[in-house]
């Protein structure tokens, strides 16, 4: 006997679930989302939302010049990417890469919605009090720094992600300590300057690309220590 | 023969070297495998831009080299966020990974294991630190002409570095989380920058403890005049000790962690930590501001408070002029300074014979006084001699200021010494006096509220501190004594400089 014949499933077995293409897709998406502990993510960007607004309303500051007057909002902008940025680690490696034509789809979908959700979790956070910058600077500076994040991902994996806008976080404050007004540095920037908002759309837009089409980094550190 | 009948066999002589050896190579694969040296990178751009680069344009002496690095602790802001975040990764490694039962079930207990990568963790930590700190104060010292650096705030940074590292493991080890390394990251920068705010604005109590507040025990002549006071370090050091023991102890408490011995010894560990942070915060309670830094009496030893004894250098602008030897790169300065004032008050009673730097000292609060706090130039003695606590100026290359802000405060308060006894505004009188002065030394009386800005005397008018003006008349009065000649100024101001100080003339007076 051989499996040639065999086309029904065996007695007593669940029958395969009957569906269409989009809730197979539906599936698809949640098992990835899953599998990159999004939700879990989700939770952590509503935390930072709920941070800010609490710095807000209860006027937690850092006494000092502009560097230190942002420092509590940006800590929940970095905070968050951070979070989205170690969302881009996969455990299945290989096989998933294989396997999985849809990948780059899901991987794309995927920030662009944590993004998304960390913008609005943070947006939410903000009715707390007055944002310095408001809502165009708050968005400007979480996609920004999670390109950075993603880039970060892409060169030194996903576990490591988090230290790309740690590293941001640090370098703007002292950057803004010591005046600097390059674009590059856009928190340091007005909320509607140009300059600033191409230049970290411009590194969202690449982190985006290379996690979308290369995925990140992987090596056996991230599983060995 | 039985099991029982057996003869016991002794232990072999070689059984108690094999689990020391054990652990040796386990530390060994695990400081292979450790995470640290990752980051170390990283961490080394960000000490260089937001520590040294700012240092090293300060002016070369360590109290201000280093009063951003470790009186600050932006030495401690730099690293200590990446280390908790990567110790909490390396913390939550088996849980992360799923290996937690499968590392339970080994020969040795689940905390000495632990133990090991969290050794592991630290020695990376502790010795990236050290070695940074190591090559930023020989390239910093190089321009440093006196002196050598604090070593008790470097081993309280370390010690602080040792905490957030077992802070962060614990943390890891407790919930293991991709996301439990960010986390533990941006909380501890979080509470580094809720320190910062905390050590700006308070002046003691328990807040002396956290590595960010530099009120009262980091600066003026500290290492120049007198010794760097370890009191306070040392109180820093207990408590991040305290810290780091309480972590580790913690992590030995679970059922998972091995037999009840084993726990038992865990939770005295953890209540010796706790303990002995609370004790350091009970000191820092009892410490007080001296003259010399923040003394902690239980911690202070009196062979500290000696003063430390150089070899001054001198100039004469019109009088002997004596600075100390880390004040050298400021002696033309000084000189500047001097020379236009010198030469207008040289024969009047009460001018200076000589003037010779003193040591700015340290003061509870923020009030300029005559003596005692060392914040302003006073004029004292017989014959009189100018004592000028510079450190307490904001010398060139710190804080925005350059020679020109600094020559032009040093005339003020020199002028002011002169006219107005004590840390006073004056009167109407003593201010037109001063004004007029001032614009015979070289600061047109249009300049002199941007330079009043800078000294303890702002000409306040609701405004910015350099954005005052003086009252009309005070102006018309200096406008006046300005214009007559050297001479006859002179010869005024020695039939009246006595009562001019007492404060007894009224602005009418004023020629």
């Amino acid at each position: 006997m051989t499996a040639a014949g065999i086309y029904r499933p065996a007695p007593g077995a669940t029958p395969a679930p009957v569906t269409g293409p989009a809730r197979g897709w539906l599936r698809l998406a949640w098992l990835y989302l899953v599998s990159r502990r999004a939700p879990v993510a989700a939770a952590l960007l509503a935390g930072f939302g709920a941070l800010l607004w609490a710095a807000l309303h209860w006027h937690w500051n850092v006494a000092g010049g502009p560097a230190a007057q942002i420092v509590i909002p940006l800590v929940t902008e970095a905070g968050a990417a951070a979070v989205i940025a170690v969302t881009t680690y996969g455990p299945f490696g290989e096989p998933e890469r294989a396997t999985g034509r849809w990948l780059p789809y899901l991987r794309l979908g995927a920030t662009v919605a944590l993004t998304a959700a960390a913008i609005g979790a943070l947006a939410i956070g903000s009715t707390g009090g007055v944002l310095p910058g408001g809502f165009a600077a708050l968005a400007r500076n979480v996609a920004g720094i999670t390109g950075v994040g993603l880039l970060c991902a892409v060169v030194l994996g996903g576990m490591l992600a988090w230290t790309g806008p740690m590293a941001y976080l640090v370098l703007t404050e002292s950057a803004l300590a010591a005046g600097l007004t390059t674009p590059w540095v856009w928190p340091a920037r007005p909320p509607l300057d140009r300059g600033g908002a191409i230049c970290a759309y411009l590194v969202f837009a690449a982190g985006l690309a290379l996690v979308t089409v290369r995925g990140v980094h992987e090596s056996v550190r991230d599983t060995a220590t | 023969m039985t099991a029982i009948s057996a003869p016991v066999r002794s232990a072999s002589r070689q059984a108690p070297q094999v689990a020391p050896r054990n652990m040796a190579r386990l530390l060994w694969v695990e400081l292979r495998h450790n995470a640290i040296p990752l980051v170390l990178p990283l961490i080394a751009v960000i000490f260089w831009f937001d520590s040294y680069r700012i240092a090293a344009t300060l002016p070369p002496m360590w109290v201000v080299r280093l009063y951003y690095i470790l009186g600050q602790g932006h030495a401690l802001i730099d690293f200590a966020p990446f280390v908790a975040g990567v110790a909490a990764w390396m913390g939550s490694r088996d849980g992360r990974c799923g290996t937690g039962d499968l590392v339970t079930a080994t020969v040795r207990p689940r905390w000495e294991v632990q133990l090991t990568t969290w050794a592991a963790t630290v020695i990376w930590a502790v010795g990236a630190y050290l070695v940074f700190m190591a090559v930023t104060l020989a390239l910093l010292g190089r321009a440093v002409a006196w002196g050598g650096p604090p070593w008790w705030p470097v081993a309280a940074d370390a010690a602080g570095i040792a905490a957030f590292a077992s802070l962060g493991f614990a943390l890891g080890a407790c919930f293991p989380s991709r996301f439990i390394a960010p986390v533990a990251a941006f909380g501890g920068l979080f509470a580094m920058g809720t320190a910062s705010q905390i050590g700006f604005s308070a002046s003691g109590g328990w807040a002396l403890i956290l590595p960010t507040m530099s009120n009262g025990n980091f600066g003026q002549d500290a290492g120049i005049f007198y010794q760097w006071l370890p009191d306070l370090p040392i109180d820093r050091v207990i408590f991040a000790a305290g810290v780091t023991v309480a972590a580790v102890g913690l992590l030995g408490l679970p059922v998972s962690a091995g037999g009840p011995r084993l726990r038992r010894s865990a939770a005295v560990v953890a209540a010796t930590g706790a303990a002995a942070a609370v004790a350091a915060v009970t000191l820092a309670f009892t410490a007080y501001v001296g003259h010399y830094g923040t003394v902690i009496p239980a911690l202070h030893d009196a062979a500290n408070d000696r003063p430390v004894p150089y070899t001054p250098v001198c100039s004469h602008p019109g009088i002997p002029v004596c600075l100390q030897l880390a004040y050298r790169p400021y002696l033309p300065d000084v000189t500047t300074a001097l020379r236009p004032v010198i030469s207008q008050v040289t024969g009047l009673p009460g001018a200076p014979a000589r003037a010779m730097q003193v040591a700015a000292l340290f003061a509870a609060g923020s009030a300029v006084s005559p003596n005692g706090v060392g914040q302003i130039l006073t004029l004292s003695g017989s014959p009189p001699v100018l004592s000028m606590p510079l450190g307490a100026i904001a010398l060139p290359g710190s804080f925005g200021a350059d020679s020109s802000s600094f020559v032009g405060q040093l005339k003020v308060e020199i002028v002011h010494a002169f006219v107005t006894p004590g840390g006073s505004y004056g009167n109407p009188a003593q201010q037109a006096v001063e004004a007029a002065l001032l614009q015979s030394a070289g600061i047109p009386l249009a300049v002199q509220p941007s330079v009043l800005g800078a000294t303890p005397w702002p000409l306040m008018s609701g405004g910015p501190r350099t954005a005052g003006r003086y009252p009309p008349p005070v102006a018309a009065a200096a406008r006046r004594f300005a214009a007559m000649p050297a001479a006859t100024r002179h010869a005024w101001l020695a039939a009246h400089l006595p009562a001019l100080r007492a404060g007894q003339l009224t602005l009418g007076q004023v020629p």
